[in-house]
């Protein structure tokens, strides 16, 4: 008993640390094996097929909801296959390179602003980092390590070849990434993605929501072009080319395949995430502040604390919800560069113009501090 | 206390990889081992709560630099061929270049325990560092980029050149 006395503060800290990592990650997880579904949905609605819709528990298919479950058990049974020429620990590392970046990664997003339990204030964020956007770059750029060891340690020409072709595209597209953030970190004054959130509830001109998307128009659309380049999904998909090399990880099967796999899909969810926090406000509903809406002009609407909450991470999941479905829609329709296009694209017209983006920021920054 | 354990895992940890990846013999794992001694630098600093070098560590080095060697070391014959060369004149070369590091390193740390550090000095401040950069050494951090800019343009001419001959 003394000793949790003694020990209160960093015990209750591990333990809503705790508790906020298997709620948030869970979620994502649950969110992901949907989105798996959701591909296959989506792809068969603009193709006009009627796409999955057998795996059955009892008779009740529910449309297909079954699916991911049984996608996750065949994936277990499926044999799990060295190929004899592979460099084993290599090939072992690879799908966990790929995949445990992209989850450290969720630990910085703030889906929520805080709530009041038995007098504690949880903020609804695993960890405020005050360089949160660093990190990102920072754990985003390790994510091609699986790529790239994925492909060389099979050994097999065709997995190199898109391993090479991945390294290629994800070191160039990730300069324009990062690139294009410096333009919000410098009007919000901060990295921390939770201040940023948080400056993005203040209104312009008195009604105008101050969300990232009115301040930089322009490096959204640059984000979201570099960040699909980066998840090395269509019409950036050359690094797999499904009908030429296949890609990096030709040679997995079983379980490490589905590593890959939904290290993709998981990198959706967070695109998602990362493009609704820093363009679009977040877990900012407009006009709703702590106490309830609160309209220009006057009329106000007083709201319970857990309702706001409960409202706000409810505006949060909406807006992610809403770009991985964009995300989705992108992949058919748009087809596939070629790689002189695609390295085009990204040094001759993407690297330019967020150079520029940073340099008109900061001018208007400098006239408007006059 | 979690600090100092920090401290000494992520250092020793540093320390294994670095031993570890001198006695690998396969180019690519020597590489990895080498990205996993970056990685608890970057730990290292993050515990001695230097965030922006932890994540400029790994954004420059693990991520960039180290991404580089890998390509290019897989490009490289020994990285294919399943039992490495064990030539005498390159284990030479290897002991020499070992013999003048370590004197090198031996040097400096003799120098280190001598330096005192003035008390308002913080390396860890990311203000301070931003303050000093584009203050105090506005000129040469500018200056630094026009090199920098200089060393791609002689590349890309390099790169380039053959392929218009």
């Amino acid at each position: 008993m003394e000793f949790f006395e003694a020990n209160k503060d960093i015990l209750l800290f591990t333990g809503i640390a705790g508790a906020k990592i298997l709620a948030f990650l869970g979620a994502v997880m649950g969110f992901t094996a949907l989105m798996t579904l959701a591909e296959r949905k989506v792809s068969s609605l603009m193709q006009d097929r009627i796409g999955p819709n057998r795996a059955s528990v009892f008779g009740f298919s529910f449309n297909g909801l079954f699916h991911p479950i049984a996608d996750a058990i065949k994936m277990i049974m499926k044999e799990d296959f060295v190929p004899g020429r592979a460099q084993k620990l290599l090939f072992t590392l690879a799908p966990f390179f790929a995949l445990v970046p992209v989850l450290a990664l969720f630990a910085v997003i703030p889906f929520g602003d805080y709530v009041m339990i038995y007098g504690y204030q949880v903020e609804l964020q695993i960890a405020d980092l005050p360089l949160g956007l660093f990190f990102i770059l920072a754990l985003s750029g390790l994510a091609i390590y699986g790529v790239f060891l994925g492909g060389w340690a099979s050994k097999s020409n065709f997995a190199l070849l898109g391993a090479m072709r991945g390294a290629a595209q994800m070191v160039s597209y990730e300069v324009v990434l990062g690139l294009t953030l410096v333009g919000l970190m410098m009007i919000y004054g901060t990295a921390s993605l939770q201040d940023m959130v948080r400056a993005q509830g203040s209104l312009l001109l008195g009604f105008i929501p101050a969300w990232g998307i009115i301040y930089q128009p322009f490096a959204f659309i640059l984000f979201m072009t570099a960040a699909i380049a980066e998840n090395k999904r269509t019409p950036f998909d050359l690094v797999e080319g499904e009908s030429e090399i296949i890609g990096y990880f030709m040679e997995y099967s079983s379980m490490r395949f589905a590593a890959f796999m939904f290290a993709e899909f998981i990198e959706i969810v967070l695109i998602s995430m990362l493009a609704a926090t820093l363009f679009f406000g977040g877990w900012q509903v407009p006009y709703l502040y702590d106490t309830g809406f609160l309209f220009p002009g006057g009329p106000a609407l007083p709201m319970n604390h857990y309702l706001v909450a409960a409202l706000q991470a409810g505006a949060f999941t909406a807006k992610t919800v809403f770009f991985c479905w964009f995300l989705l829609i992108v992949r058919w329709t748009l087809p596939r560069f070629r790689f002189d296009q695609l390295m085009g694209l990204c040094w001759k017209a993407l690297l330019p113009l967020a150079l520029l983006n940073i340099l008109i920021t900061g001018a208007v920054l400098t006239i408007l501090a006059r | 206390m979690i600090i100092n354990a920090a401290i000494y895992l992520f250092g020793g940890l540093a320390a294994l990889a670095t031993l570890l990846m001198i006695f690998q013999r396969e180019p690519v794992k020597a590489a990895m081992l080498m990205l996993a001694a970056l990685l608890s630098t970057a730990g290292l600093y993050l515990a001695l709560s230097a965030q922006l070098l932890a994540a400029l560590q790994i954004i420059l080095y693990a991520g960039a630099i180290m991404t580089l060697f890998i390509v290019a070391l897989t490009a490289t014959p020994a990285a294919w061929r399943d039992k490495p060369s064990k030539s005498r004149f390159i284990k030479m070369l290897g002991l020499a270049a070992a013999a003048v590091i370590l004197t090198e390193l031996l040097k400096v740390s003799a120098l280190l325990k001598q330096t005192v550090f003035s008390p308002e000095f913080s390396e860890t401040g990311t203000l301070d560092l931003a303050r000093a950069l584009f203050g105090q050494f506005t000129f040469q951090f500018e200056l630094l980029s026009l090199v920098i800019l200089a060393s791609i343009v002689g590349a890309v001419t390099l790169a380039a050149g053959k392929r218009s001959s």
